[in-house]
């Protein structure tokens, strides 16, 4: 892929050496950003321009992105990063809008139980707040061809479906079949939306599984529904135990090539005392495990990794490593944290769960 | 007040129990401001950059841009001042990881890079390593003495420190090249345990530093205002010297003054968290001040708190500085605080004293 060439000027004046201080990213983002929050050099931000509740406990977020957005494709995901009281918190969500439509974007929320960023998108982000987001990315999307359709979605794995079918239907799209799982009427994310698209597009079939009517599916008999559900090219986004028994039948049927996954991120299985967990490193692409209350430097070494270190007392930081996801403990202070993407020295930190380290 | 008993008081003998205690009291100072770190703690270091780089910008302009005397000396001190504030507040503090909790990469320890000659990663590695690890512990903490000064009856003379109050002076004036020269470890070089090769090698990070530093302050801004070269060229250089001489005399307060401690090798092995306390305490001293001086020292004139937290943000340490000192109080360790000049003082006097030789006060202590 090449990139244009104003960016790839603009990338090769920000590294060189002799025009520095004036080439200083941080400087001039700062400068722009004090001008127009949503002006950077470098990064993506997006100004909140509507917000429309979708449910009790979701909501869909109207996004107008500054110049370097460069667009996506139906089924990708943002990162967005936000700061909060000082912190600033990265989540990955499904991008629910017309992809035909390059000025605005959206993302859907929905409120998870102590989910700091979720709630704190719903509660404190305001009509005029900006945000950063990284480029579209993801593979959760339409090939060139493909025959009958099915988009099966549970509770808000639905986000991704909505930008599917504004695909679907931009290609013409003839026999597509959207399965989805809520709780009730009242808890159908884009119910609006939904019905219009139905209305003026004969192709679309909307097949919805009220679990309050008639309690949660067995899959046989979810899948009834769309008797010819293994015949087509699946889309699938829910909740992981419902994607892990919607996968199981697909392999089963020896169908899996024709099935396409999102996974939500999960929130890690916390490991007991005197168990070991499973420790990814995702640059050299190693895998190891450390014991529960053990640190993560000395368990990298028995594994043959050799990390970085100075002080090994939690001093240094000479081995600070970015932790992409899974939830460690500071072994001097005690504290836990599952926070994605963030900077852990591996001398002091224990895996509390399975963990990805960017080592 | 004999030799003898300055040392008692600078190191009390505390009990197992004692030291337990000591780092229980210390770890819940440190827990009480690492669990109420926030919004105000960011745009406190947000304000410091933003005001380090409009002091910098003010005082190339006046130097660029002006043609009479007090342009020249206003923006001289503009340009001073921001050095001083983005090495000392800015620079110093977060590439100590101080605020790498908020997972701002402009604010991150790991790629911050400072406006000296110093290359961030070699500084990383002898300051926050070596000299915070391994404080005031002779022949570990290359930074007491530099290597060059003999700070303590404990170091071992040589001919060589008898002329140390010219080394000290030209340390002083050059203090950026010190500091940025410092982990090469010229020293090994001049005693055969490094090669010519390795010594080279290692000076590349500092090499490619100097570059970038003096493209900037002697080849681009000058020729920016060219018809002013020859007075840009003057003022950055005036500037580069002001911030070394203020951050050597602040730097050297923090472990020189009369009554820090040293420490052997062989007395800190095995050493519990308390004892690190113990020893960051005994070896760092402090300098008294208002708001204004503290940011400009970079808060270094809170040494005793920067030892014990070196990753808390550095503006904390004045609310906890009266919880430290009671600490102190409690187990009768000596709180080392005095005004600028009776710390510096006493550095200049060890500076002189210590280039003549004399009879080791503690012999388990001295280098071999």
């Amino acid at each position: 892929m090449t990139t244009a060439l104003p960016i790839r000027l603009r990338d090769r004046a920000l590294r060189s050496a002799w025009l520095h201080p004036f080439n200083d990213a941080d400087a001039i983002n700062d400068l722009l950003g004090s001008l127009n929050p949503r002006w950077s050099l470098t990064e993506v931000r997006a100004e909140l321009v509507a917000r429309e509740p979708q449910t009790a406990d979701t909501v869909r977020l109207v996004l107008r992105p500054n110049r370097l957005w460069t667009g996506f494709v139906a089924g990708q995901h943002v990162t967005i990063t936000v700061e909060i009281d000082g912190v600033r918190h990265q989540r990955v969500y499904s991008l629910s809008s017309d992809p035909a439509d390059r000025r605005l974007l959206s993302i859907t929320v929905k409120r998870q139980p102590q989910g700091r960023v979720s709630n704190w998108l719903h509660d404190h982000l305001h009509c005029g707040d900006v945000v950063t987001l990284s480029p579209a990315q993801g593979d959760f999307v339409l090939p060139q061809n493909h025959g009958p359709v099915l988009l099966l979605s549970a509770g808000s794995g639905i986000t991704p479906m909505r930008a599917l079918l504004y695909a679907l239907r931009a290609r013409g799209a003839g026999d597509v079949v959207l399965l989805h799982v809520c709780r009730d009427a009242d808890d159908q994310i884009f119910a609006s939306e939904l019905a219009a698209l139905a209305s003026g597009w004969p192709g679309l079939r909307f097949v919805a599984w009220h679990t309050a009517d008639r309690g949660r599916p067995a899959l046989a008999e979810l899948l009834a529904t769309v008797p010819d559900h293994i015949e087509r090219d699946t889309w699938l986004c829910g909740p992981a135990a419902f994607m892990a028994d919607v996968e199981a039948h697909w392999q089963a049927s020896g169908a899996t090539e024709r099935l396409r996954l999102e996974r939500f991120g999960l929130a890690p299985t916390v490991i007991g005392s005197g168990d070991a967990a499973e420790v990814r490193c995702s640059r050299s692409e190693r895998l190891f495990a450390a014991e529960s209350g053990e640190a993560l430097l000395p368990a990298a070494e028995r594994a043959g990794l050799k990390p970085a270190y100075g002080c090994r007392i939690g001093v240094c930081r000479t081995c600070l490593c970015k932790k992409r996801s899974g939830t460690v403990q500071n072994l001097v202070t005690g504290e836990r944290s599952s926070e994605p993407n963030e900077w852990i020295r591996l001398c002091v930190s224990s895996a509390q769960s399975e963990i990805e380290l960017d080592l | 007040m004999s030799k003898t008993s300055s040392k008692t008081m600078t190191r009390p003998q505390l009990s197992r129990s004692d030291i337990a205690s000591l780092q229980a009291d210390l770890d819940a100072v440190r827990d009480e401001v690492m669990q109420s770190l926030g919004a105000s703690d960011v745009a406190h270091i947000r304000r410091m950059i933003r005001r380090a780089r409009g002091s910098a910008i003010a005082g190339r302009a006046m130097i660029g841009l002006g043609f009479d005397p007090l342009t020249f000396l206003v923006g001289v001190a503009a340009l001073a001042h921001a050095k001083i504030v983005e090495n000392m507040e800015v620079g110093h503090n977060v590439m100590h990881g101080q605020y790498d909790w908020t997972n701002d990469p402009a604010l991150n320890s790991q790629t911050y890079e400072w406006d000296n000659v110093c290359d961030a990663g070699m500084w990383r590695h002898f300051h926050n390593y070596e000299h915070h690890t391994y404080t005031n512990i002779l022949g570990k903490d290359r930074d007491f003495g530099y290597t060059i000064l003999r700070m303590s009856d404990e170091q071992k003379w040589h001919p060589f420190f008898l002329f140390q109050p010219i080394w000290n002076g030209i340390l002083a004036a050059a203090f950026q090249w010190g500091v940025g020269g410092h982990d090469i470890g010229a020293e090994r070089l001049l005693n055969g345990q490094m090669s010519w090769k390795e010594f080279k090698q290692r000076s590349k990070p500092f090499h490619r530093k100097i570059r970038r530093q003096l493209m900037k302050d002697y080849v681009l801004f000058p020729l920016l205002t060219f018809w002013n070269a020859p007075r840009v060229l003057a003022a950055n250089f005036l500037a580069n010297l002001i911030r070394n001489l203020w951050s050597y005399a602040i730097i050297f307060c923090g472990h020189f003054p009369e009554g820090t401690a040293v420490f052997s090798e062989a007395e800190t092995q095995d050493e519990t968290r308390g004892d690190w306390y113990f020893r960051q305490i005994c070896g760092s001293a402090n300098i008294e001040g208002g708001r204004a001086f503290h940011i400009l020292s970079g808060h270094l004139s809170h040494q005793i708190e920067h030892h014990l937290f070196p990753d808390m943000p550095a503006h904390r340490y004045a609310e906890i500085a009266p919880k430290v000192q009671a600490i102190c109080a409690k187990y009768g360790i000596a709180y080392n605080t005095a005004s600028f000049w009776r710390q510096y003082g006493t550095v200049l006097g060890k500076v002189f004293r210590h280039a003549l030789p004399s009879r080791r006060a503690n012999p388990a202590l001295s280098q071999a």
